[in-house]
């Protein structure tokens, strides 16, 4: 495998900024704590666009290497390094998190210090998970994504069972945790002695792993709570309800465990991914299809959401189930849509329940009248989620499902099912929600997107419109490491 | 002429979709003052692009310009290219210059017509979107361009029957119509893939060599045309699909006029005629063409006959026409079939657009029902049901639908949840009356600690309770006096049993019982 270094580390400066911009922005007054926080974001932003664009996409294996020692005895390393598949995902958690900071300017009333600190503490350990090329290095940081969140969502939620929720998300969380770190041990004992952590090595091995299908299956159950796939996503539709919806669009609309699924799960167990591919593509469908039509009879725009959410994760864990380039291609690009997506229509209802108060539909409706602005973003953002051309999601979806359809065409036909389902869940809670007429003063009379709101809002929207109308500037980039990740399943 | 000036013509609209939902949202054309711009951006970017479709006719006339123009590539993978190309022949031009002439028309007397109406922007924001799409619909060359209009089109035809949002008939109705397209879409995005698969390509003129090319048979065939048909019927409002068309007339009336009298009822009709040379070489589609033709033929004069509203009545006339298309196609007259198109398309949007003043220049009764239908009562009262087609699709579709949706949430709070952890609001305050129940005792929380709930939640207290008990009555209790006594007492028991096997016959048993087992 081979692995570029750069002459200036870059990514540990990117994450480690992070840590640093926490602690100024907790020194500093109540006032000032956001300004600090959006001025590390927009440095991380800038940074991290930089790597991007630097990145040479016609060069297989990593780049930005790093390596240093960091526990000698167990040879664990201090080991980042950024391929065609992740790269990407430093721009897009940047830019969600410098919109989070921005949407959370006025609408987080108490503890701003802390609030802004955990937010940049978040992002450090989500980069850190994207970044992180040594196993016990990324279960650092994806076990410390946890810390964060745990405040995160019970100090701030908005529901009134919020602590609840907080508690519920950890021992999830830590439930899929531990698994993962036990496969990670499991793959690291080797059988003279040697214990190897390091990725790229353990990629490369001549020997498959004796307990193969062991491993895959604490990785797929560990991933697949955080993805989260059907039976596991219970989790889901109460923290996006209990937690604060502006802070919740970085939960959702991240999807660490897709992405953990598809860099480490399949990937290290190779033969047993293939043996129980059919296992995937059910799990993957059943998401589909359970997410679509538990989504159709929410009354609440944020439960909507997160049952949409599932029914998204289950679409991308299709596309990694097909184990072939287009496939793989459509994954990782929808899951960079949804950071967009998810995480404008979550913001959305942040700012809506700014004003209103609440996210239900008995005490909205008729909310295009006073909020034009605020329902056609949503509404465009909406006809993104349902995958309609001209958005971002198209193609995406377009590669996966013809790959799905090749392989199973069966599981296609139910694919294409889900995509009216799509349109029918979607389309019934916004002309519920947004339409109609009026019932409630306060619907009445609130306020349009403000200045802040609507620079955040056309950004995700612009960036929607310009990767449906121009897919290839994203799919070039997955181009050789997507070729790469699938020759890794015929070694 | 240059490549890219083909592009310009569905792109042209589309840049003034783009112009004027930015401007909307910046806030610099909203309200009265603002119609000019609109109505100028709208109606010369539709204007520029008819000329330059009649600038192309011109040029193919004379015989310029290749027959498919390649611009771009849209999307590129190891399995999958995807290109941004034209296709320039009479059938597209014909419907590309029939499609800019009309949109033009129509954009022209929606000015006058729409003058300050609430959402005068926003009407001429999706005309243009819709005029783009369908400029493309026609100028395609393949089929995932022309899925992405074919979509778009559908899209702003929503959005102009939820034209008047705030009553609830019209959102209703414009969800209704848009999930009937949908139905279609599905089946769309099925041919695509499938002539992916069985074709290796999308290009439409491609598609009938290739399959001559690779002998495939006539199965794969007629599966790819019957998903591409399925789209067709579902856009064209065909028999199954009649009942979508009738709720889309919400709209205001220029948007019917161009949507369903004039350009989006064909496009059904266009894309099986693009489809000729495929649809040649499997006849048992083309029956099934005419016979769909036929039904929806008689259905919509039927109906027709029995309506009492302007815009009902040219409604069902349009699917009775469109129908009888269907019967041309499935003749094998194609060319009938695009004269009949673009004939019918030219008087039905003259009639559209007149219907708003047909009631003040009619001054005899309308026609009463022919007597032949009335003493049929029961062809009668299905006409006057329109067949009960919404009904049938209610009953398979829509309400098996709703009803597994409540029941998979059930599902999902009931057991789902219960199985894998706490319920939602469990052991919660969250409500007042919940704490006036708590007050009164009615309610009893388990907020202790060390509760668990869930499939493995309660598998940890179960045996968390085990393990206190032992602790608690074993080992705690007069600090071990409790372990001590559970010794002695199971001493007892030993003791006895040990005298017991000195007697000789319990000894003889337990050797049997050995012999048995070892042997």
């Amino acid at each position: 495998m081979e692995l570029h270094s750069m002459d200036f580390s870059w990514l540990s400066t990117l994450i480690l900024l992070l840590p640093l911009g926490a602690v100024v922005t907790l020194l500093l007054s109540e006032q000032h704590a956001r300004w600090s926080a959006l001025a590390t974001n927009l440095v991380v932003l800038i940074l991290s666009l930089g790597i991007a664009f630097n990145f040479d996409p016609q060069l297989s294996g990593f780049q930005y290497v790093e390596k240093s020692e960091w526990i000698r005895s167990l040879n664990i390393n201090f080991f980042l390094g950024v391929d065609g598949l992740s790269v990407l995902f430093l721009p897009a958690t940047a830019l969600l998190f410098t919109a989070v900071t921005l949407a959370s300017w006025n609408s987080i009333q108490k503890l701003r210090r802390i609030y802004f600190s955990l937010i940049l503490l978040l992002e450090c350990t989500i980069l850190g998970v994207f970044t992180s090329l040594d196993t016990m290095f990324f279960i650092l940081f994806w076990e410390s994504t946890l810390i964060p969140l745990y405040f995160l969502i019970s100090l701030w939620g908005v529901g009134a069972n919020r602590r609840h929720a907080a508690t519920k998300y950890v021992l999830f969380m830590m439930a899929g945790g531990i698994p993962i770190m036990f496969a990670f041990i499991l793959l690291a004992i080797q059988a003279d002695g040697n214990y190897i952590f390091d990725y790229t090595q353990l990629l490369t091995l001549k020997e498959a792993n004796p307990y193969e299908t062991v491993i895959f299956f604490l990785l797929l159950f560990g991933f697949g709570i955080k993805t989260p796939l059907f039976p596991l996503h219970t989790w889901l539709p109460l923290v996006s309800q209990e937690g604060h919806p502006v802070m919740i669009a970085t939960v959702i609309g991240l999807k660490l465990g897709a992405y953990g699924l598809l860099r480490f799960a399949v990937p290290l167990a190779p033969t047993a991914a293939e043996t129980f591919q059919g296992l995937l593509i059910a799990l993957g469908i059943i998401g589909v299809i359970y997410g679509a039509v538990a989504a159709l009879n929410q009354t609440n725009l944020r439960r909507m959401l997160a049952f949409s959410s599932l029914s998204h994760a289950g679409m991308i864990l299709l596309g990694i189930a097909t184990f072939s380039q287009a496939g793989i291609q459509g994954a990782v690009f929808q899951l960079l849509n949804l950071s967009l997506i998810v995480g404008g229509l979550f913001l959305l209802t942040g700012f809506l329940h700014q004003r209103i108060g609440s996210n239900d539909i008995i005490s909205l409706g008729g909310v295009a009248k006073s909020m034009p602005l605020l329902s056609a973003f949503f509404f465009f953002l909406g006809l993104a989620n349902m995958g309609i051309p001209a958005t971002s999601v198209f193609p995406a979806e377009l590669l996966i499902t013809l790959s799905v359809l090749d392989q199973y065409t069966g599981v296609g036909l139910a694919i294409l099912f889900g995509i009216i389902l799509t349109a029918a869940y979607f389309l019934n809670i916004y002309r519920k929600a947004f339409l109609g007429e009026c019932r409630h003063s306060i619907v009445a009379n609130a306020i349009d997107l403000k200045a802040r709101e609507k620079l955040i809002i056309m950004t995700l929207s612009l960036l929607v419109l310009v990767f449906g109308l121009y897919p290839q500037v994203i799919l070039d980039t997955l181009s050789v490491s997507s070729t790469a990740w699938v020759e890794l399943l015929k070694r | 002429m240059p490549n890219w000036s083909i592009a310009l013509i569905p792109l042209l609209p589309l840049l003034a979709t783009l112009w004027i939902a930015v401007g909307f949202s910046f806030g610099w054309n909203r309200a009265e003052k603002g119609e000019k711009e609109t109505a100028y951006v709208a109606s010369i970017s539709i204007l520029l692009s008819f000329l330059l479709v009649l600038g192309v006719d011109v040029s193919v006339f004379l015989e310029s310009v290749q027959n498919r123009v390649q611009v771009a590539t849209w999307l590129s993978t190891a399995d999958y290219q995807i290109t941004i190309a034209f296709i320039l022949d009479q059938l597209s031009l014909t419907m590309a210059t029939l499609v800019s002439f009309i949109g033009l028309l129509v954009t022209r007397f929606s000015i006058n017509y729409l003058h300050r109406e609430a959402g005068y922007q926003r009407f001429f924001m999706l005309l243009s979107l819709f005029n783009a799409a369908m400029l493309l619909i026609a100028l395609s060359a393949n089929a995932v361009l022309t899925f992405i209009a074919w979509e778009l089109a559908g899209v702003s035809s929503f959005l102009l029957i939820a034209y008047s949002w705030h009553r609830d008939i019209a959102t209703h109705n414009a969800i209704r119509a848009f999930i009937s397209n949908r139905i279609g879409d599905a089946g769309f995005l099925l041919g695509i893939a499938l002539a992916f698969f069985w074709l290796g390509t999308i290009e439409w003129t491609e598609l009938a060599s290739a399959a001559k090319e690779k002998d495939v048979s006539e199965i794969f065939l007629s599966i790819i045309l019957l998903g591409f048909l399925l789209a067709a019927l579902a856009k064209s409002a065909q028999f199954p699909f009649c009942a979508w068309i009738t709720r889309a007339l919400e709209g205001p009336t220029p948007s019917s006029a161009i949507f369903y009298g004039a350009i989006m009822v064909h496009a059904g009709v266009y894309l099986l005629l693009r489809l000729q040379p495929l649809l040649e070489q499997v006849p048992t589609i083309m029956v099934i063409i005419m016979i769909i033709g036929l039904i929806t033929a008689s259905y919509a004069y039927l109906v027709g006959l029995v309506q009492t509203d302007v815009k009902s009545s040219f409604m069902f006339s349009t699917l009775a026409q469109v129908g009888l298309m269907l019967v041309w196609i499935g003749n094998a007259w194609f060319s009938l079939a695009l004269i009949h198109l673009v004939l019918h398309a030219i008087w039905r949007s003259y009639q559209f657009l007149h219907a708003p003043s047909f009631m003040q220049q009619i001054n005899r009764p309308a026609r009463p029902v022919p007597k032949w239908l009335t003493k049929q009562s029961w062809l009668y009262n299905a006409a006057l049901q329109r067949f009960w087609l919404d009904s049938i699709s209610d009953w398979l579709f829509t309400n098996p639908t709703t009803t597994i949706a409540r029941e998979v949430q059930i599902f999902d709070e009931q057991i789902v949840d219960r199985l894998t952890g706490t319920q939602s609001h469990a052991n919660m305050l969250s409500s007042l009356s919940h704490w006036e129940a708590h007050q009164q005792g009615r309610l009893i929380l388990k907020t202790e600690i060390g509760t668990g709930s869930g499939l493995f939640g309660s598998f940890i207290q179960g045996l968390a309770a085990a393990f206190y008990w032992f602790e608690e009555h074993l080992i705690l209790k007069s600090s071990g006096e409790g372990l001590l006594k559970l010794i002695r007492h199971l001493g007892k028991h030993m003791q006895s049993i040990d005298r017991l096997l000195t007697q000789p016959r319990y000894l003889l048993l337990l050797i049997m019982a050995t012999f048995v087992v070892v042997l």
